[in-house]
């Protein structure tokens, strides 16, 4: 029985992330009457949105064995970009098109650093999360820009009466596990992340798959931050710090292993829920608005900590198996 | 059967390969002709893999031709010419499933549409062909080593048919899964497949081969029909050069006990126990994954073991490679590069490494390294190490004097015990004798050695006493006037258990 389910496990990684979703909810239900009203649910759907489209795309660079730290920084880009461009031309299409093609060129820079170069993910996007929020600051010489009313519409509209952030999430969270599961680009970066020696020996597409995952993950955070400023009412100079902490924590809670190989969109997803979760519940309990940093870094190192410790467990029974296989070897020879 | 069997397959003449004018293959050639299973043999660094790689098309030969039914390759490029290897090293993905891995250099379907059930029927299909049964929806690290090797040769044959190359297929496998390839081989040949099969183990060469190339030092020795020769024919020629002992002058060993190992045990070895006296080398022979640099790292506590290690007669307890430096013992590892040297620091600081503390006795008054340039030049000049002068850069070294700056900086801590594990691999002639000589002097000066080495003909040069690993275990023990580098091979690569010499 034991075996049945740390199998099931294995091969459905997003599963622990949502049963301890569902868990938290049920506790949060009994706890707070508040908790379980439709317009909290909804408005943490919203506020989970940002960071759960982000983290769809950055599952993808996680997965390739990858990671972009100037997400947030991308982000605060486009926002501003964005925000320039309407105050200046009056045109939302300009505005959109320009701050969407924008996130994916600097997603696309970040891939093709990371490839060309053969600097570690790390290293060259923590120095491109540098270079995009000063370029963006530059653009905007640091000023406060708001956007018109009607922008709201992208952050809390309704289309269909589903809000209009939903929507894009279950669009782009469709995308991206067809983008995953169905096609080569999906396989090959499981692939690459798996083993980018073996990747490379067989010929697969290496240099074009990580530009592209990583051009995906700037082009969500565009939509994104489009989201956000909607939200928001215009451009603020805190826009996106620290975003990037916040999808990385999701995608890793959503079960997918930092040194790539394995993840899940739908867990990404839930990661990014069960933060905005934590958050819910520390704000029902009316908690101390500085321990919400502490929280959100202790789920991150438990999730992490547990997983650590079941690989270990499977780690010391391999080494198990290897003495019982060897033992077996001196007695059939 | 496409091929009539009167054509070869394959077939190549005097395939060369020199890399910056060293030649390490030189003039191989053979037919190969449909079905058969041709075992190329010889000792470690005798050019099997570059002979492999040239076949394959991962390297490109220096001189020679490559004729595939007849007709002369220019460019060989492997898989098209339906050349496959399965290389020590699987190239699959561990995160991937067995259908995946298998399909993934040419996925059915298009770019934005994987055929997944077809990609599942292509597997199945595979894997019914080689009689094997895996689970293709399972993740290739949840399957055992022998499983991996199978889905690899699944994955070869998708992409070409005609040639396989094995190499050492059989290390990482078990008895059972062992005896499972060789039945797909008997399987593949009767199919057509030409097949080259690379290992030094005898007795699964006449197991599964019909025809055999004999490479030494990269040149081939001799190559014909398996069943006209006798292993022990076989063995003399993989071994070669007869080995001239009279210039060696050992001492005899004196004093007491340096070293005894008794029940050692981890996960890749089982009851290890042997002893080494003062002024005695001992080599340990066997082949490549027998366990014997793990028994080397679990004297010296790089990896967890069982049992006990004795220095001088005294148990040692939580053992440290900064610990057994205490007692006057050290450990030069196999792979130099990685694990031993500081590659992209000057000679000098490379040969003061383990006695640092010799040379900062001016304390924080006098901050410098007194007399560390002074000692350093004064030992290469005493080991004959040839560098312009020791600010160079070690990785700028050969490997022999790599080799002889690691020894030396360890001699400067005057150790009572070495252990040397491959203290020769990828050491030119020249530099593999000084090396010898030091070692066998080490010994006359007192201290213990004992030699982990592949290269048998070095062990019966420099060692009084050798012991043999097979598969973990200690499996025999020859004196030096004993010596029998036929049996010891043998002992070393048969695969049945019975102790000999002993």
């Amino acid at each position: 029985m034991k075996s049945t389910l740390n199998s099931i496990i294995s091969k459905q990684k997003w599963l622990p992330i949502a049963l301890a979703n569902m868990v938290f909810a049920a506790l949060l239900a009994i706890v707070s009457p508040v908790f379980l009203t439709l317009s909290n649910f909804q408005s943490m759907l919203i506020q989970s949105g940002v960071t759960a489209i982000m983290a769809i795309g950055m599952t993808f660079i996680i997965i390739t064995a990858g990671i972009d730290i100037s997400m947030g920084a991308i982000l605060f880009f486009c926002s501003a970009l964005f925000a320039q461009l309407l105050q200046d031309t009056q045109s939302y299409w300009l505005a959109f098109s320009a701050a969407i093609a924008c996130a994916t060129l600097l997603g696309t820079i970040n891939g093709v650093l990371v490839t060309r170069f053969k600097i570690s993910p790390l290293i060259t996007t923590l120095a491109t999360y540098s270079i995009y929020r000063g370029m963006a600051i530059h653009l905007t010489g640091a000023q406060n820009i708001p956007v018109p009313r009607e922008m709201g519409f992208l952050g809390n509209g309704k289309l269909f009466g589903l809000p209009v952030p939903i929507i894009l999430l279950i669009v782009i969270f469709i995308l991206g596990v067809y983008l995953l599961n169905h096609t080569r680009l999906g396989l090959y970066a499981k692939a690459i992340g798996s083993s980018a020696r073996s990747a490379n020996e067989s010929n697969l597409p290496v240099t074009k798959v990580t530009v592209a995952v990583y051009a995906i993950g700037g082009m969500v955070t565009g939509i994104s931050a489009l989201i956000l400023l909607a939200r928001v009412g215009g451009l603020q100079s805190g826009i996106g710090i620290g975003i990037e902490f916040t999808v990385i924590a999701a995608v890793i809670l959503g079960g997918t292993k930092l040194t790539g190989g394995s993840g899940t969109i739908v867990g990404s997803v839930f990661g990014a829920f069960f933060l905005v979760l934590i958050d819910n519940g520390l704000n029902l309990v009316n908690a101390s608005p500085y321990i919400y940093d502490i929280v959100r870094g202790s789920v991150l190192l438990a999730a992490v900590a547990v997983d650590r410790l079941s690989a270990k467990r499977q780690e010391s029974r391999l080494i198990q198996i290897k003495k019982q296989r060897l033992e077996h070897n001196h007695a059939t020879n | 059967m496409l091929n009539d069997n009167n054509t070869p397959l394959l077939s190549f003449r005097g395939l060369t390969k020199s890399f910056s004018g060293k030649t390490v293959v030189n003039g191989v050639s053979f037919d190969l002709y449909p079905g058969q299973v041709v075992g190329l043999i010889g000792e470690n660094g005798a050019g099997k893999s570059t002979t492999k790689n040239m076949l394959c098309g991962l390297l490109e030969p220096t001189a020679g031709k490559i004729f595939v039914n007849g007709q002369l390759v220019e460019k060989n490029e492997g898989h098209v010419h339906g050349i496959s290897a399965v290389h020590q090293e699987l190239s699959l993905f561990g995160a991937l499933t067995v259908a995946e891995n298998m399909c993934i250099g040419q996925l059915p379907g298009s770019a934005t549409k994987i055929n997944w059930k077809k990609v599942e029927e292509i597997a199945q299909e595979q894997l019914d062909f080689l009689g094997i049964e895996i689970d293709t929806s399972a993740t290739v690290e949840s399957l055992g080593a022998g499983k991996q090797q199978i889905v690899e040769i699944g994955k070869a044959l998708l992409h070409a048919d005609k040639v396989l190359i094995l190499d050492e297929p059989t290390t990482s496998l078990t008895a059972v899964e062992r005896e499972k390839l060789f039945v797909l081989i008997d399987k593949l040949s009767t199919r057509g497949i030409a097949i080259i099969f690379i290992s030094h183990f005898l007795e699964e060469i006449y197991r599964v081969c019909d025809h055999y190339i004999v490479l030494r030092d990269g040149t081939q020795v001799d190559s014909g029909l398996l069943a006209n020769v006798p292993q022990r024919k076989l063995e003399e020629m993989m071994v070669g050069r007869t080995i001239d002992n009279a210039n060696v002058q050992h001492s005899q060993p004196h004093g007491g006990e340096a070293l005894r190992v008794e029940q050692l045990s981890s996960a890749d070895f089982k009851d290890v126990s042997f002893n080494v006296k003062q002024g005695e080398i001992l080599g340990i022979a066997g082949l490549m994954g027998a366990g014997r640099t793990e028994v080397a790292e679990a004297i010296f506590g790089l990896r967890p073991s069982t049992g006990s290690v004795y220095i001088n007669g005294v148990k040692t307890e939580n053992r440290t490679v900064d610990s057994m430096k205490q007692l006057s013992a050290c450990y030069l590892p196999e792979d130099r590069r990685t694990n031993g040297l500081f590659l992209n620091r000057p000679v000098r600081e490379n040969l003061s490494a383990a006695a640092i503390y010799r040379f900062i006795k001016q304390g924080i008054t006098k901050l410098g390294f007194a007399g560390e340039s002074h000692v350093s030049q004064k030992i290469v000049n005493d080991m004959g190490i040839a560098i312009p002068h020791i600010e160079v850069r070690v990785d700028a070294l050969s490997g022999g004097n790599q080799q002889k700056v690691l020894l030396s900086r360890w001699m400067a801590t005057e150790p009572k015990l070495f252990i040397l594990d491959e203290p020769t691999k990828g050491v030119d002639i020249g530099a593999k004798f000084d090396i010898h000589t030091k070692i066998i002097n080490l010994a006359k000066n007192g201290a213990a050695i004992v030699i982990v080495s592949s290269d048998l003909p070095e062990l019966l040069n420099v060692s009084q006493r050798i012991l043999v690993m097979r598969r973990g275990k200690m499996v025999g023990e020859f004196q030096r006037e004993a010596f029998d580098s036929v049996k010891i091979i043998s002992l070393a690569a048969s695969s049945n258990d019975k102790g000999e010499g002993r």
